[in-house]
C-alpha cells in the first residue's frame, strides 16, 4: 500500500476522523502537552532562531551536493566491509532485502522504528518469504503489529489514537493478564520482546542520519529497541531515505539536539547512538552491515520548487501545532506522512492523483513553518502545491486563488483572526459562536469556511464538508497569542 | 552486492537537481555560527558539575559525587541496595585508574570478554540484573553520558543489563554533545579510537507511546545511576 493509509476519499475519512472523539482529545491533549515541553526546551537552549538559521543552513548544503555526500558515505561504508545499495523504487528495496534475508537463511527478524519501512511495506514484504517472522519492537509499532498491522497516525507518537483499554486488548491476545496500566503493559512487552530480541538474526533499522564521513549512521530514540537491533542480530539492515544524511558527527550532533528538543522536548533522547558494522575485536553489533538507500519518489523535488521538504529530519512539531491535525488526527491524511510535512511530501513522492486533497488539508496559519526547526516554508509549500495542480488542470488560474482566499476566510487575515479571537463585529459574517473554554471549542467550532465557488476541481471538494475547520492566527504572533490564551484559561481552570 | 546501480543512481540525481556532481570539495560546510561551542561554554569544572548534577536528575538519573577512596564503598551499597545477584563488568584496564582493582578482584562477578563469542557476551550481559561500567564524558547540559563500545565493554553491555552504573571522571565532565563529539571525531580520525559504536545515553529507557503517559524501563536498563569521582 506504500504511503497510502486508506482507500476511501478523503471526505469519507475527515468524517469519520470527526466522529473519533477519542482521537481528537488524545491529539489536542498531546499538541499541549508537547507545546509545554517544546518551547520550554527550546527557550532553555537559547538562541533558538540562530540555532534554526544553522539546521536550515546544514540541511540545505546536504541537499545541495546530495549526489557527493552519498558517494562519500557509500565509500566509507565499504571501507569498513559494510554494504550500500542504492534503490529508486521502494521494490528494489524490498527486494533487495528479502534476497539478503534468504541469503541469510533468515529467520526472525527484529525491526527497530522506521518510517521509511513502512513507506516502502517492507514487514509484509519480508513476511511473505516462508519461515521468516518480523517483529517490531519500539513499543508503539509493535502495538500497531499486534492490532493487524494499524497503520500510524503520528510520525512520533504513532499510537496516538489508541486508548490504554485498546491496547490492553491488543496485548490480551498475547497472553497478558494483567490491569490497563501502561506501567504493567510497558513491562509485559518488554519480556515478550526481549525473547524475541535474543533470537534474532536480522536486524532493521531507520536512520536518522547517515554520517558522510564515517560510514556510521545515527539513530536517536527513547526505548532502547533501537540499540538492540543494532547489537544483538549477525546482519543489520539500515533503511534511509536518501536526504537523510549529514557531512560529520559534528552537524549529527547539532540536528540530533534540535530534533530531541521539536520532537519530544527532550535537550536529548535517552539514546543517541552513532553505529556501524562491528570492528573485528569487537563481539557483538553486525558481522555484516548493509545501508538501503532509498530515493521512492523523494527525487522529484530536486531542483523544484519542492526542494526544500528534503530537509525535513522528522520532528513531528509541525503536526503538534497544526489544527487542521487536531482536528482529523493522523488518519484523516491517509498518508504515513500527516500532518503539514505529509500534505506536502506525500503528493511529491506519490503523485496528486493520490494526494491532491492535502495541499488542501490546512488553513494556511503557517504554525507549521514557524515552529519547523529547519526551516521548512510548509505553508508556502502548500500554496505552491495547488498552483501546480491548478496549472496541471489546465484551468482558470484565478480559479486558485479563488480558492485558497475561500479556504483562507477567517484564517487569512489577521484582522479577522484577531476578531474571530476577541469576538469582535467585523468577524460576525464567518465567527457563528465562540467557545473559549477549550482549544477545540475556541479553534473549531468557531469560524466557518464560506462555500466554495464552482466547479470545484475534485481534491478540494472536501473542504466543503469540513467547513468548521480551525481558525488560527497566520501570523506567528496570533499563533501565540491565541495559545498564550488558551494556557492562561487552563491555568484558570486548573490544569497546565 | 549492491555496488553496480550507485554510479546510475547518483548522475539521476545530480540530473534532476540540475547541479553537476563533484563540487563538494569546493564548497565544503562551513557552519553559519559556532552555537555548538559557545553554548554553556566558560564554565569551571565545579559549575560544570552542578549543572550535569542537576539536568541528570531531572531525567530521572540517581546521581553521586564520591571521591576515589570511597567509591568502592559506594558501589557496595548500590549493590545490596538493587539486590544484584548477577554483576557484570567491563574488562578494562581503567580499575586501577579508578583505584578499584582491589574491588573488582573481590567480586563474583561475570565480565564481558574481549575474545568471547558474540552469543557468550550477550548470554552474560542477558543474565545481569546489574552492570557497572565506565562513561567516557558526561555531558553537564543534557545529563548524557557517551560510552564508546570496546572489545571489553560491548554494545549490549549498555542495554541488557536491569541495573545500570556509570561511572564518570569529574575532570571529564564538558558542556555539552559538541565537545564530546570534537574529541570522538579527533581521535577516531587519528586513530586514537577504533570502534563501531557510540552511544550517548541520557537516563533510563522510556517510552510515551501509551496514551503519552511517561513508562520508564521498556528494553533498555531499568534505572540509572551515574557516580561521579570528584578528585580525578
Ligand atoms: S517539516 Fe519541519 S517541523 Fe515538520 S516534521 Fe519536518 S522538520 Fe519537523
Amino acid at each position: 500500500m506504500g504511503i497510502a493509509t486508506s482507500t476511501k476519499p478523503f471526505v469519507e475519512r475527515v468524517e469519520e476522523a470527526k466522529k473519533d472523539k477519542f482521537m481528537q482529545a488524545s491529539v489536542a491533549k498531546a499538541q499541549d502537552a508537547q507545546w509545554d515541553k517544546r518551547e520550554a526546551a527550546r527557550k532553555e537552549l537559547g538562541n533558538w532562531e540562530q540555532w534554526r538559521d544553522l539546521g536550515e543552513q546544514i540541511r540545505q548544503h546536504v541537499i545541495k551536493y546530495l549526489p557527493d555526500y552519498l558517494e562519500e558515505f557509500a565509500d566509507n561504508v565499504e571501507k569498513k566491509g559494510g554494504h550500500v545499495f542504492f534503490a529508486k523504487t521502494d521494490q528494489e528495496a524490498t527486494e533487495y532485502i528479502k534476497d539478503l534475508a534468504v541469503k541469510k537463511a533468515v529467520k526472525k527478524v527484529v525491526k527497530s522504528k522506521s518510517m521509511v519501512s513502512t513507506e516502502i511495506d517492507l514487514d509484509k514484504e519480508l513476511m511473505k518469504l516462508p519461515g521468516v517472522s518480523v517483529m517490531e519492537t519500539d513499543l508503539a509499532e509493535f502495538i500497531l503489529q499486534e492490532d493487524n498491522w494499524d497503520e500510524p497516525t503520528h510520525i512520533v507518537f504513532p499510537t496516538l489514537h489508541k486508548n490504554r483499554d485498546q491496547i490492553q486488548k491488543v496485548f490480551e491476545k498475547l497472553g497478558y493478564t494483567g490491569s490497563n496500566e501502561p506501567e504493567k503493559m510497558a513491562k509485559f512487552a518488554r519480556k515478550y520482546l526481549r525473547e524475541y530480541f535474543l533470537q534474532a538474526d536480522m536486524g532493521v533499522t531507520g536512520c536518522n542520519f547517515a554520517i558522510a564521513d564515517s560510514g556510521m549512521i545515527n539513530l536517536v530514540t527513547n526505548e532502547g529497541n533501537a540499540d538492540l537491533t543494532m547489537a544483538i542480530p549477525k546482519t543489520q539492515v539500515v533503511v534511509m531515505g536518501m536526504e537523510r544524511i549529514v557531512p560529520s558527527l559534528k552537524e549529527a550532533e547539532v540536528l540530533d539536539n534540535m530534533l530531541s528538543r521539536s520532537a519530544v522536548g527532550q535537550k536529548l533522547t535517552s539514546y543517541c547512538s552513532f553505529s556501524g558494522k562491528r570492528t573485528d575485536d569487537e563481539s557483538d553489533g553486525p558481522d555484516d552491515f548493509h545501508v538501503v538507500i532509498i530515493d521512492n519518489g523523494r527525487s522529484n523535488a530536486l531542483g523544484t520548487q519542492f526542494e526544500s521538504v528534503l530537509q525535513c529530519i522528522r520532528c513531528g512539531s509541525c503536526l503538534n501545532v497544526c489544527p487542521v491535525y487536531r482536528h482529523i488526527g493522523g488518519k484523516g491524511y491517509g498518508s504515513i506522512y500527516p500532518g503539514p510535512i505529509g500534505a506536502v511530501l506525500s503528493p511529491v513522492l506519490d503523485g496528486y492523483e493520490e494526494f491532491g486533497d492535502l495541499p488542501y488539508a490546512s488553513s494556511l496559519c503557517a504554525a507549521c513553518t514557524e515552529t519547523c526547526p529547519v526551516r521548512i516554508p510548509l505553508h508556502e509549500l502548500l500554496i505552491e502545491h495547488r498552483h501546480v495542480m491548478m496549472d496541471k488542470l489546465h484551468t482558470d488560474h484565478s480559479l486558485t486563488n479563488t480558492i485558497m482566499k475561500t479556504i483562507g476566510v477567517g484564517t487569512g487575515s489577521p484582522i479577522l483572526f484577531k476578531s474571530a479571537m476577541f469576538g469582535a463585529n467585523t468577524a460576525s459574517k464567518v465567527v457563528s459562536h465562540h467557545d473559549h473554554d477549550s482549544v477545540a471549542g475556541f479553534l473549531y467550532e468557531t469560524g466557518r469556511i464560506g462555500k466554495l465557488h464552482k466547479p470545484v476541481p475534485k481534491f478540494a471538494r472536501g473542504w466543503t464538508d469540513i467547513r468548521d475547520l480551525p481558525q488560527p492566527a497566520k501570523s506567528h504572533e496570533n499563533f501565540r497569542h491565541w495559545f498564550k490564551k488558551h494556557k492562561q484559561e487552563q491555568a484558570a481552570k486548573g490544569g497546565k | 552486492m549492491g555496488n553496480a546501480n550507485r554510479e546510475e543512481f547518483l548522475d539521476f540525481l545530480a540530473q534532476k537537481a540540475k547541479r553537476p556532481r563533484h563540487q563538494l570539495h569546493e564548497h565544503p560546510f562551513q557552519p553559519l555560527n559556532d552555537l555548538p561551542e559557545t553554548t554553556l561554554s566558560g564554565k569551571s569544572q565545579d559549575e560544570l558539575l552542578e549543572i550535569a548534577q542537576k539536568n541528570s536528575e531531572a531525567v530521572k538519573v540517581d546521581f553521586k559525587k564520591v571521591t576515589t577512596e570511597n567509591l568502592g564503598k559506594l558501589l557496595d551499597e548500590y549493590i545490596a541496595a538493587k539486590k544484584i545477584k548477577n554483576l557484570i563488568l567491563p574488562t578494562t584496564d581503567k580499575w586501577n585508574e579508578f583505584n578499584l582493582d582491589k574491588w573488582q578482584k573481590e567480586q563474583a562477578a561475570t565480565y564481558w570478554q574481549p575474545q568471547a563469542a558474540r552469543e557468550v557476551n550477550i548470554k552474560t550481559a542477558q543474565s545481569a540484573d546489574g552492570a557497572v561500567g565506565f562513561a567516557d564524558y558526561l555531558l553537564a547540559e543534557s545529563g548524557t553520558i557517551t560510552v564508546a563500545t570496546t572489545a571489553g565493554q560491548g554494545r549490549a553491555f549498555n542495554f541488557l543489563p536491569t541495573h545500570y552504573l556509570s561511572i564518570i571522571k569529574k575532570s571529564d565532565i564538558v558542556p555539552r554533545t559538541r565537545q564530546a563529539m570534537d574529541k570522538y571525531d579527533s581521535d577516531i580520525k587519528n586513530g586514537v579510537l577504533s570502534t563501531s559504536n557510540i552511544n550517548f545515553i541520557t537516563g533510563p529507557s522510556n517510552s510515551g507511546d501509551i496514551e503519552m503517559v511517561l513508562v520508564v524501563g521498556v528494553h533498555g536498563p531499568l534505572d540509572m545511576t551515574y557516580v561521579v569521582v570528584e578528585d580525578l
